[in-house]
């Protein structure tokens, strides 16, 4: 009776059978019971139909948990599948995206604007083609987010404040997974919630901007200026083998051109960018000139926008198989290697003669500069060394200054995080003729002045104060 | 036709059987609510459209079967991500899958706050009443009684009551679609089929937040062989979980989705950037004061507007070509508490900004006065409001005070907040820190949106420095 096999029935390819029973329950004419024969290939005891009284009704279908289990077919007298290669066979292929690459569009800077740092940074993000925020208030960060609650409905682009500073990072994964510039401000306690999922966006290698105005610490602290986060963002970026290229500004100029570059290099490395600044620095206002540039950022090949040409895209940080994760982390750790080959920044500031070398980041940088001038009045030969990346530590470029200098002065709003860095740097280096380091530190809130670097200096020379 | 992968290559690389089934164990729930979602994916028309969130749990591979988008999220987190994609491009259509775990324990202040915020997502939630990736623990879900591997006697009173997630989404105000559906017959299958692709639909549709509770198997950790484990949803979860529509209405709103704007004129002038000329008055930088850089400190409570005339100083500065920097400290009120401002000017570059020992102090009240009036540097200034300040401590005999009526005046004048432009105008004449005009245009752009109270800014500095004039001749 061939003729009545004419019509589609359910099929099942025992492999792909787990036996669970569901199709049993469902079919109300009995026409599937457990079989009794263990699938060599599965282990697993695959259903058996019989198919006389089958009414076409689907029901076993729908109840089948697996995808390519039960389902309607042309079959065969013995109820096998003979039409399998359509079914499990077919290869539908994923499109490739290309890259839409951002557009530079010239503007008129005009004349310089009087803003403060987290303004400027701000400004900053929404000029590097910024759209998106994500955020939860938090002293002495909050005003950046509150400018960009100003700016961004104006731009049609989106401000969410967040439920917590892990849901912020959270919905940046988000964003910038989808492969678009997005930014966050927080400080140092908002900094801890978000290390989770900064060790996820690494992972995953999704981009995104997070701006940290460093406040007093442990704990509630304050919510005075401290850099006591340097170690969380050059050595603790949450679990795992992480690390991020660590911009660090000095001036309200500084906050506008590092924002503007960080979401350069988020792209480029495809790896969150974190600036740090100082409470200092966020609440200072100060000249700041714009760029003659804005961009419009495009889409990279890599992002899950969610349209046709990136359907086939995954961002995850996921690799159950140990050697498919070891080997996402090669692939880390070379680009880790290239960023530290390429972006150690810094900037020197009376060095060519100096015997004695400051070395400050942020606001104690200003300080330290402030003591360079006043001990070159005094004839004292000192310069300054102000690393503007606290990662990768520019430690090359300190390495060529040492041979000239007598006397290393690491000052800083820490208990010596910094000097950790330039210690460890030049270390792994393999640079042993260090001279002495001595420190001028401060805490809790309270920043190095300059007259405290004078006043080290001068001990340190011999010299009455 | 379905949403699924022709071979599921990110499953152990796509070898042998791995390529077309699933990681879930026999009988799992998982396996149907992705079938379901997959099919109502395909019927829709949107696959090229949609991400799908992967959680953290059993259904972490999601990303293998889902030919979509695909991210994978942290535990907890994936309402948070949602979100983020969904912002990023209205226009795809983002599914947030979430077991019991991830959705009503470690991420309920994510969950709570997407379905308050009510952005079109739509959230697949499995409640299998069970931890399943890491081991049959005890859920927020678990049934009272319910021996798991962290409740071994059973889940008692220490260990609270099941969640009822479904019930909790559905009272808040913003989402517009919640029902809770089941696996365990024919009929609550096409339910939840049904049900799954209404909260895809109404996304589509741009109408706001959907949230589908699927009851659903876990035989592995119920120690349950797959039927029975049917019948135990249905006897044992069913009445602590009742099934049906929770909330289904229409949104009050409809979500207007625009694309974002990148044009520079219209950037640069919320930025407020302007190509204007500035005019300059001063005939170089106040040397009189200090050849490099000079520093003030305005002191007073909140209110005072000791922060708006140091900014006003640093315009001027600016204005006149010179660097300058205004830095604000606060006591931990927000309002009526000690409000303290340091501004410094310099010829080249402000180093430190901060002023300890300022050459102008500005106090606004006696506290002020009392605890930086000793701080002023030789040679320095001092400008009180002698309104309110009665004692005057002991200074070096080179620091100059000037004391002015600054409440006073500013009372008489009718408006009491013009007191710190008292003050300003004070500060011209009793320093010569920049010309009267190099001030009032500082004033005059700080008003830009209310000019028309510019003459009694004019006025109030006016009579500052008509008062500063009188108080140092006596």
């Amino acid at each position: 009776m061939p003729n009545s096999r004419e019509h589609l029935l359910p099929a099942v390819d025992p492999s792909y059978c787990k036996g669970c029973a569901r199709c049993i329950d469902a079919c109300v004419h009995n026409c599937i019971e457990m079989g009794n024969e263990i699938n060599p290939l599965t282990g697993l005891t695959p259903v058996v139909l019989h198919l006389e009284n089958c009414s076409h009704c689907g029901l076993c279908v729908t109840a089948c948990p697996e995808p390519y289990g039960l389902h309607m077919d042309s079959v065969t007298d013995d109820y096998s599948v003979v039409t399998k290669d359509t079914f499990t066979g077919i290869t539908r292929t994923v499109p490739k995206a290309v890259t839409i690459p951002d557009i530079r569009v010239p503007i008129n800077p005009g004349k310089p604007i009087l803003i403060k740092g987290t303004y400027a940074s701000s400004i900053g993000a929404v000029l590097a083609g910024c759209r998106h925020f994500y955020g939860y208030p938090i002293t002495p960060s909050t005003e950046g987010a509150e400018l960009m609650a100003k700016l961004l409905p104006n731009l049609d682009g989106i401000f969410i404040q967040a439920v917590s500073e892990v849901a912020a990072i959270n919905m940046l994964y988000g964003t910038g997974g989808a492969g678009l510039p997005c930014m966050t401000f927080t400080s140092s306690p908002g900094f801890s919630l978000m290390l989770e999922g900064i060790s996820y966006m690494i992972g995953a290698e999704v981009p995104s901007v997070v701006v940290n105005i460093m406040r007093g610490g442990p704990g509630l602290g304050n919510i005075a200026p401290e850099q006591s986060d340097i170690k969380l963002v050059c050595r603790g970026l949450g679990h795992g083998n992480t690390h991020a290229i660590v911009l660090a500004p000095a001036t309200p100029q500084e906050m506008l051109d590092f924002t503007m570059l960080a979401f350069e290099l988020t792209f480029k490395y495809r790896n969150p960018v974190i600036l740090i600044g100082d409470g200092y620095l966020g609440q200072i206002t100060g000249k700041v000139s714009l760029p003659d540039y804005m961009i419009r950022p495009g889409i990279p090949d890599w992002a899950v926008y969610g349209d046709a040409d990136h359907r086939g895209n995954l961002i995850a940080s996921i690799d159950i198989t140990e050697a498919d994760l070891e080997a996402r982390n090669i692939r880390l750790n070379e680009k880790y290697a290239r960023m530290a080959e390429a972006e150690q920044r810094f900037d020197e500031f009376y060095c060519d003669d100096a015997e004695i070398l400051l070395v400050a980041m942020n606001t104690p940088a200003q300080m330290a500069k402030g003591a360079v001038q006043q001990l070159r009045s005094e004839g004292i030969q000192v310069g300054l060394f102000r690393p503007v990346t606290a990662w990768p530590f520019p430690v090359n470029g300190l390495i060529s200054r040492l041979k000239q200098i007598r006397q290393i002065v690491v000052v800083e709003a820490s208990n010596g995080q910094l000097e950790d860095e330039i210690r460890l740097a030049l270390s792994k280096a393999g640079y042993s003729d260090v001279p002495p380091i001595e420190h001028v530190r401060r805490f809790g809130g309270i920043l190095p002045q300059t007259h405290e670097i004078v006043e080290k200096i001068h001990l340190l020379e011999g010299a009455a104060v | 036709m379905s949403a699924f992968y022709s071979t599921f290559t990110r499953h152990s690389h796509g070898e042998g059987l791995k390529g077309h089934s699933t990681h879930y164990c026999p009988g799992c729930g998982h396996g149907l609510a992705h079938k379901f979602l997959a099919e109502s994916i395909d019927e829709l028309g949107i696959q090229d459209r949609t991400v799908a969130i992967s959680p953290v749990g059993c259904s972490v591979f999601l990303y293998y079967y889902m030919d979509v988008g695909n991210s994978q999220a942290a535990h907890g987190r994936a309402p948070a991500v949602a979100i983020g994609h969904k912002m990023a491009n209205p226009e795809s259509v983002v599914i947030s899958y979430q077991g019991d775990g991830d959705l009503a324990s470690i991420g309920l202040a994510e969950i709570v706050h997407a379905a308050q915020i009510g952005l079109p997502i739509s959230v697949i939630f499995i409640n299998n009443a069970i931890y399943g990736m890491t081991g049959g623990q005890m859920a927020p879900t678990t049934l009272p009684g319910m021996k798991t591997m962290t409740s071994p006697y059973g889940r008692n009173n220490f260990m609270g009551m099941p969640l009822k997630m479904a019930e909790m989404i559905a009272q808040m105000d913003s989402p517009i679609y919640v029902e809770r559906v089941a696996l365990f017959d024919s009929k609550q299958r096409i339910r939840a089929k049904k049900a799954i692709k209404k909260a895809l639909q109404l996304q589509v549709e741009n109408k706001g937040f959907s949230f589908v509770e699927v009851l659903a198997e876990c035989p592995t950790h119920l120690h349950l062989p797959p039927a029975d484990a049917q019948e135990w949803v249905k006897n044992s979860m069913v009445p602590v979980y009742p099934l049906g529509v929770k909330k289904d209405v229409e949104p009050t709103q409809a979500f207007d989705f625009k694309k974002p704007d990148f044009t520079p004129e219209k950037l640069l002038g919320l930025i407020g950037a302007t190509s204007d000329e500035v005019n300059r008055f001063a005939e170089g930088f106040p040397q009189h004061i200090d050849p490099l850089d000079i520093s003030l400190k305005l002191a007073g409570s909140g209110g005072d507007g000791a922060q708006t005339a140091a900014l006003l100083i640093t315009r001027t500065a600016i204005n006149e070509g010179y660097d300058s920097t205004h830095i604000p400290s606060y006591g931990p009120e927000s309002r009526g508490g000690t409000s303290y401002a340091d501004v410094h000017i310099a010829k080249m570059e402000v180093l430190s900004p901060s002023a300890p020992d300022p050459h102008i102090l500005i106090a606004f009240n006696q506290p002020s006065m009392d605890k930086f009036a000793g701080k002023v540097r030789k040679g320095g200034i001092i400008i009180g409001d002698s309104t309110v300040i009665h004692t005057l401590p002991a200074v070096d005999s080179s620091v100059k005070i000037v004391m002015v009526p600054m409440s006073d005046i500013a009372s008489e004048l009718g408006k009491l907040m013009v007191k710190n432009i008292v003050a300003l105008g004070a500060l011209q004449a009793a320093t010569d820190l920049f010309p009267e005009n190099s001030f009032l245009n500082a004033v005059k752009q700080g008003l830009k949106d209310k000019k028309d109270l510019y003459p009694l800014n004019v006025e109030a500095f006016h009579r500052g420095m008509e008062a500063a004039l009188k108080s140092e001749k006596v």
